[in-house]
């Protein structure tokens, strides 16, 4: 039987799970496969998983076990393992997972293999393929010893829809773990909520951005009136940013962000090699410039030699027709 | 009855003397390394230049130097003097009434008064009228230093007018000896130690500038982190420091308003080592943020008089907090692209590629080429700067030159060796001594002075020698037979020049870029020279990794905006320049400035498209 344990925070199960289940399932070849479910108040986490095809849903449900920490999954888990007698335990490879699942293998001396991105053989002699020296390199790794074998995935390696659903949902039941809450040394604080910025470019499909060519702070409005018609964040090169014209948030550069946006509009922007670098992923690039000989127009899918003080307005007007 | 005095008092201050420099001669003894003595010829030539005749104290201020000079050269005149007049005063040989004696003081009687007017003159410099370099505290050493020698001097010119045997005579010689005596057990806890020191270390000054010591890492040398792993010449250079802030006065980094400050670090050394705080960190010493403030462009070691290096002593502290993993973090992503794309920008091969291919570049082959391209990070993936590499193609192409460029090229590994990454340089120079030796160019001909330096010598030290020479050189050198014909056509220009610092500097090419301006343009263009400039340019700011500094230090002005306005100020419409990382620089700057009209230009470009202009005979 193939063990998936999933994830979860603050009542929201995490998408990686379902990659896990994909994993399993593959892994599983026909055998059975089950998900255990950790933590306080897991209910309507365990009615989610259940949803696949798997033979059942286990719950270890104790109060102990929320907040997370290392000690109580660890003891939760090498419980669950004791009873259930998997083949092998499949899990994500979160933070959380890399926070406990190597103290859980130590616990049971057992093979650990982390950061899977594809399973190449499957039954008694398993073969996972990992990444080596930042990717320089793929192995093939072969876990030895008694079962239990412990496998974390790598996120994104297997696709969640690809995780079979069942014709109805899985059985949900309860496996009893009793926790020492005395013994569980971590004392978590409350998770830190990093102040939220106004704006994250990485996360922007369209960028809107400015350089020296906008000439005074108060021609800004020129720009933010295409990015509004065009729902596009707005965003800047170095020298605005540095007059104060525009948040250094906004900044698009080597000692800015990198962006990769679908549309990336670049007004009165040269296109000198600290700005290139944090845009040239993006998917396309529009420059307008009044000089023709700019780097920019070397990068750039489509470029308009032009005043943007004419072309930017057309652009609106047609954007609003 | 006085001899005996006088050996008493002998013994007592010479004793002193000796001590407190025996005091830092073990200092320097117990600094860990040995001082390198290549290029004896070379040193012996410095030494004679800089010690001897003093040629850079007095170019770099005149009429200062000159009187300091005056002041240096009477003093090893009145060595035999004031060695005769010892001897008679412990008792051991009278030759004060021999005639060559007589005839000697004779001759030292302009030496006397050249010493006595620049040591007045220089006194009154320091005490009246306070240049900012000497600092703001008034220092009384130095003032009683310069009344002891012009109490030498007058004494030794009141001899002539006294009877030896007379009270005033004897009082006279008295006060002479009892002067010098004094003088000796002073100059040890002063920088007046230079007097002893400086011809040493100038003669042990390495003979290139910034000169930077590969690390060996199989005796797992990690750069200097506390004060006791500071080597022999940095310890004798400490001690060597005369304080007249010549260092300080050309930091780019100082004349923008930010802490660093090159005597700070030697004296804070000087510091350190008397103290015998042997195991103070260097960046607590130091401080780290001013570490980080260094462009690396060499004109402290480059105006010292005395021969210090500050270079090795700066990148020796960064070596030593990069490997502890104290970078800024804004070396962090550099390093990375370095690592993983071996380009400072993290830009894939495929861009060199589409530049080679769109320039019909070809692959060097030893056969076929006379010589070999060294596109660099920027020729091979900086638009600006490839429009620059065209020019020179073409220049190349119409003279006839064979060239062909390497496959593959990574980072000379300067902006990695600069900031203190030796590991880093290391690979990437050990990858592309590979990759050169295997292609086997003669010459190397490169745009970028940067590539220069670190081609040229830094890849020396692993056994590479290869000529390279900055495209400038090498187009003046094709040039030179050119001769044009007709006056040029065109619009009149003002131009200026901003020389690089590894290229005016450190490689001391200045005249070919101005070969190269002047040739083609006749009188449409009038050439103005900036403040700072040939072999002392004030830096553009890019160098030591700063390039890529994201925030701005308070207090303090960018460098590139203070170079920028000093480039506006020649009153020219188009400045030119003559490296990649100087254009990025300047024209950053340029779009930071209030709106101006100069038009920046590389020099391949200026000289291409006047030399199109222009029928050749």
């Amino acid at each position: 039987m193939i063990l998936v344990v999933a994830e979860h925070r603050g009542g929201k199960l995490n998408r990686a799970t379902w990659e896990a289940i994909a994993a399993a399932q593959q892994l599983a070849a026909g055998q059975a496969v089950a998900i255990a479910v950790v933590g306080s108040n897991v209910g309507s986490i365990a009615a989610d998983v259940a949803a696949a095809q798997v033979q059942e849903v286990v719950t270890l449900d104790n109060a102990a076990l929320e907040p997370y920490t290392p000690d109580g999954f660890t003891a939760a888990l090498q419980q669950a393992i004791d009873q259930l007698k998997p083949a092998v335990v499949i899990l994500p490879h979160t933070y959380q997972t890399r926070d406990f699942a190597p103290k859980l293998a130590a616990r049971l001396d057992r093979a650990l293999v982390t950061d899977v991105t594809a399973i190449k053989a499957t039954g008694g002699s398993a073969i996972f393929v990992r990444p080596m020296f930042q990717g320089k390199l793929s192995a093939d790794v072969s876990p030895q010893g008694p079962a239990p074998h412990i496998v974390t995935v790598q996120i994104g390696s297997f696709r969640a829809d690809a995780a079979a659903k069942g014709a109805s949902p899985a059985p949900v039941r309860a496996l009893a773990v009793t926790i020492d809450s005395a013994a569980i040394r971590q004392k978590p604080e409350p998770p830190f909520q990093e102040a939220r910025q106004a704006v994250d470019l990485s996360q922007a499909e369209r960028i809107v951005s400015v350089g020296r060519g906008i000439k005074e702070a108060d021609k800004l409005p020129v720009a933010q009136g295409l990015a509004a018609a065009l729902h596009a964040e707005l965003a800047a090169s170095r020298p605005i940013c540095d007059a104060g014209w525009l948040p250094m948030e906004r900044q698009v550069g080597s000692s800015g962000q990198t962006v990769a946006p679908k549309l990336y509009l670049a007004l009165g922007i040269s296109g000198a090699i600290q700005h290139l670098v944090g845009m040239k992923g993006s998917q396309t690039i529009v420059a307008i410039n009044k000089d023709p000989d700019a780097p920019i127009f070397e990068v750039a899918d489509y470029g308009i030699v032009g005043d943007l003080f004419e072309i930017v307005p057309a652009m609106i007007e047609a954007l609003k027709a | 009855m006085q001899t005996l005095a006088f050996w008493v008092l002998f013994v007592a201050f010479v004793g002193a003397f000796a001590a407190q420099v025996a005091t830092r001669v073990r200092l320097i003894a117990a600094a860990p390394g040995a001082f390198a003595l290549d290029d004896l010829g070379g040193r012996v030539q410095r030494f004679l230049i800089d010690v001897v005749f003093q040629v850079r104290t007095i170019r770099e201020r005149p009429v200062v130097g000159l009187a300091h000079a005056f002041v240096f050269w009477g003093f090893v005149a009145f060595a035999g003097y004031t060695t005769v007049e010892f001897l008679r005063g412990l008792g051991l040989v009278d030759l004060t009434e021999t005639r060559w004696f007589f005839a000697y003081r004779i001759i030292l009687v302009p030496f006397a008064s050249a010493v006595l007017a620049g040591i007045l003159f220089l006194l009154v410099r320091r005490a009246i009228f306070r240049p900012a370099t000497l600092g703001k505290t008034l220092s009384i050493e130095s003032i009683v230093i310069a009344l002891f020698i012009a109490t030498l001097m007058a004494t030794f010119l009141l001899a002539f007018n006294l009877e030896e045997a007379s009270l005033a005579g004897r009082m006279n010689w008295w006060a002479h000896m009892l002067v010098i005596l004094a003088f000796l057990a002073l100059i040890p806890a002063s920088k007046h130690l230079h007097l002893v020191l400086s011809p040493v270390t100038v003669f042990l000054k390495s003979p290139e500038l910034g000169r930077i010591p590969n690390l060996d890492f199989e005796k797992e040398e990690i750069g200097l982190e506390t004060v006791k792993d500071l080597p022999k010449k940095a310890a004798l250079d400490a001690f060597t420091c005369v304080e007249c802030g010549r260092c300080q006065v050309n930091c780019p980094a100082f004349g923008a308003g930010k802490e660093l400050n090159p005597k700070t670090i030697i004296l804070q050394t000087q510091e350190a080592l008397l103290a015998g705080e042997r195991d103070r960190k260097l960046g607590d010493l130091y401080s780290e943020k001013v570490l980080w403030q260094c462009t690396t462009c060499g004109a402290c070691e480059n105006q010292c008089p005395v021969g210090i290096e500050h270079t090795p002593i700066i990148i020796g502290a960064r070596r030593g907090l990069v490997s502890n993993g104290e970078a800024p973090e804004y070396l962090g992503s550099m390093y990375n692209n370095l690592e993983r794309r071996r380009n400072i920008w993290g830009l894939g091969y495929d861009q060199r590629q589409k530049f080679v291919t769109s320039a019909a570049l070809e692959t060097f082959d030893p056969s076929r080429h006379d010589v070999l391209i060294w596109l660099g990070c920027a020729g091979a993936f900086e638009a600006d700067y490839q429009k620059s590499m065209r020019s020179l193609f073409d220049i190349l192409r119409a003279r006839n030159v064979r060239f062909g460029v390497l496959s593959k090229e990574q980072c000379t590994g300067d902006p990695a060796k600069r900031t203190g990454n030796e590991y880093m340089f290391q690979e990437l120079a050990t990858s592309n001594i590979d990759d050169l030796k295997a292609a086997g160019p003669k010459k190397i001909v490169t745009s970028c002075p940067h590539c220069v330096k670190t081609i040229g010598e830094d890849y020396r030290r692993f056994g590479y020698e290869v000529e390279i020479v900055h495209s400038s050189v090498f187009v003046a050198g094709l040039m030179r037979d050119v001769r044009p014909a007709s006056a040029p056509a065109g619009a009149h220009e003002t131009v200026t020049f901003h020389d690089p610092c590894y290229l005016g500097r450190y490689a001391g090419t200045v005249d070919e870029p101005r070969e190269l301006l002047t040739k083609f343009v006749g009188g449409s263009v009038d050439f103005k020279e900036p403040v700072r400039n040939r072999e002392n340019p004030f830096c553009c700011g890019a160098g030591g990794g700063l390039l890529f500094a994201d925030k701005e230090e308070e207090p303090g002005s960018r460098i590139s905006d203070v170079r920028f306005r000093q480039l506006q100020d020649t009153g020219a419409g188009t400045v030119v320049t003559a490296c990649p990382f100087c254009s990025i620089m300047l024209k950053g700057a340029q779009t930071s400035a209030p709106a101006n009209n100069v038009q920046f230009v590389d020099l391949m470009t200026f000289v291409n498209n006047r030399r199109r202009d222009v029928t050749i005979e």
